[in-house]
């Protein structure tokens, strides 16, 4: 996928919640929110377990960033899609091994060639001098 | 054990406006129209409404009750603005239920309203969304996109089985006069639209349109005293369920098909009752927000088994001639979807066949309707259930 030139892309957000995250993307490292008191992870990022309602025992743990995809969708007709990347691209909802679904797109990939099941890796993709976003590609073997 | 609603509030009236592109009209104008038509229908005065609630989405906030009461000049009313996603317009509806349910009222208005297209969007506008594209919300066509390549990939739908919602809806609501799209469409139409979210083009989306609808509603024996004194709808049962507003980032949330209208389902087939639903439901208004809702809300509602929603369409069951005629008025894809009036313009066309004056094709032979109006990504669910008047309490 491909963005077009001269059109913005809009940042993520930075928060208390989800800063080590975007932080740790920039480094190339891909780091999930884990619970140390009930070993569950979760996403999107929080102050607090959901499941066991424990306070201060999230913590930022290593991913491989590795899953397959759960569901996609293609972007094919301008005006229809966003601006700033290129048709045809897909968004894709990828299940990671840890449990947690992540919304990104594919690198590398034709929309044609996604199929729900396909295994995928985390890759990063630096935009700018201070952007650099998740993305996916398709693990091959 | 709650005692429920069945047979404690019951339909007196119904309005609603063309809906479409109303440039001639504004919110206000609407929402009268549809109001009087209600008020004119159920033969009450203005005056004689006790409390409103009205649905509506846009702007979101910033409206109160105001809204109707301006509208309506009904100055001194109590009034609530109810937003619940694009399930406004059926959640407006429960609340007023609830309040002649409750013998606080003795009649109340449910109405809804929405001006959509002078803001300008294509779609829905989503100025509040903050929409990033790698972490950001999900469109409404995306994410009802992400559902139909799920139940592609599960069950073996096809884009043919969805475009055969859009033929039949269409076919549908060629014949209603009030409809926002008044035309026939062929399966090679559908499949050849431009791709808005593939699976899903153009033509299977619903429309964006303006409109009002409004429902009076009343305790029973006050319906008998007035303009349907004798066939006057029942309320049976009216639901609500919500569920996460972020089902994509809920790891457990499969895609087939939306738990809030299971469960608001199971509880309005409960309370209105019925005990073999698909044989006594004789219509349904659903949510066809996109053709693969449909197909996913015949599966939730249970009038089929998930996985054969697909046939159920294709092979003409849900055709108004059919074992369960689904959105014989055409329903959102057809008549159009002016988001916090869509509830209300489903308990409008529920009511009126079961009095068997539809405006557009007439079912047959039914004594139970069914209203399915689903908001958000599937996130909030209101379910009502109707009966004809030969189906109430007998005094």
């Amino acid at each position: 996928m491909e963005y077009v030139p001269g059109i913005p892309i809009l940042k993520p957000s930075l928060d208390a919640d989800n800063r080590p995250f975007w932080e740790a993307v920039r480094r190339h490292e891909f780091v999930l929110q884990k619970c140390g008191s009930c070993d569950r992870y979760f996403q999107p990022p929080r102050p607090m377990c959901p499941e066991c309602r424990s306070m201060d025992t999230m913590e930022w743990v290593p991913s491989a960033g590795r899953g397959q995809v759960y569901s996609f969708v293609n972007f094919t007709t301008d005006r229809m899609a966003y601006p700033a990347m290129k048709i045809p691209y897909s968004v894709v909802l990828v299940e990671l091994e840890e449990g947690v679904r992540m919304i990104s797109n594919m690198l590398d990939l034709e929309p044609d060639d996604v199929q729900i099941g396909m295994p995928v890796e985390v890759a990063f993709d630096d935009l700018d001098e201070d952007l650099t976003l998740f993305k996916f590609k398709k693990l091959e073997g | 054990m709650p005692q429920g609603i069945r047979d404690r509030a019951a339909v007196a009236g119904v309005g609603c406006t063309p809906f479409g592109e109303r440039w001639d009209d504004n919110a206000p104008n609407l929402l009268a129209d549809a109001c009087f038509e209600a008020f004119d229908d159920a033969g009450i005065q203005p005056g004689d409404v006790d409390a409103i609630w009205v649905g509506s989405l846009y702007p979101f906030t910033g409206l109160s009750g105001g809204i109707a009461v301006d509208a309506l000049k009904l100055f001194g009313k109590p009034a609530t603005h109810v937003e619940n996603f694009c399930a406004s317009g059926l959640d407006a509806f429960r609340n007023a239920c609830y309040a002649v349910a409750a013998g606080i009222c003795d009649v109340a208005l449910a109405c809804g309203v929405e001006k959509i297209l002078d803001q300008g969007s294509a779609g829905l506008p989503t100025d509040i969304l903050g929409a990033h594209p790698v972490m950001g919300s999900v469109s409404a066509p995306a994410v009802f996109a992400l559902a139909a390549t799920r139940a592609m990939e599960a069950w073996g739908w096809t884009r043919e089985d969805l475009a055969a919602v859009a033929v039949k809806n269409h076919d549908n609501g060629s014949d209603h006069p009030k409809a926002h799209f008044r035309r026939q469409v062929s399966v090679d139409q559908v499949l050849g639209a431009p791709c808005i979210a593939y699976p899903l083009g153009r033509l299977d989306a619903c429309g964006v349109s303006d409109g009002a609808a409004a429902v009076v509603v009343t305790r029973p024996e006050i319906a008998r005293d007035l303009a349907h004194k004798d066939d006057f709808c029942w309320v049976k049962s009216v639901q609500l369920s919500v569920h996460t507003g972020w089902p994509v980032y809920k790891s457990d949330f499969d895609y087939l098909g939306f738990p809030a209208t299971r469960q608001a389902a199971r509880q309005a087939y409960e309370e209105a009752g019925l005990t073999d639903h698909r044989d006594q439901i004789g219509l349904a208004e659903v949510h066809d927000c996109f053709t693969i809702t449909e197909l996913l809300n015949i599966g939730d509602l249970d009038l089929c088994d998930q996985a054969d929603a697909a046939a159920f369409v294709r092979e003409g069951l849900a055709n108004v001639d059919g074992e369960t005629p689904v959105n014989a008025s055409g329903g959102l894809k057809s008549f159009g979807h002016p988001i916090g009036a869509t509830g209300c313009r489903m308990i409008y066309e529920v009511t009126r066949q079961l009095q068997e004056r539809a405006d557009g094709r007439q079912v047959k032979d039914a004594s139970f309707g069914l209203a399915h109006n689903l908001g958000g990504q599937g996130s909030a669910v209101a379910v009502a259930i109707l009966g004809a008047n030969d189906t109430g309490p007998t005094v």
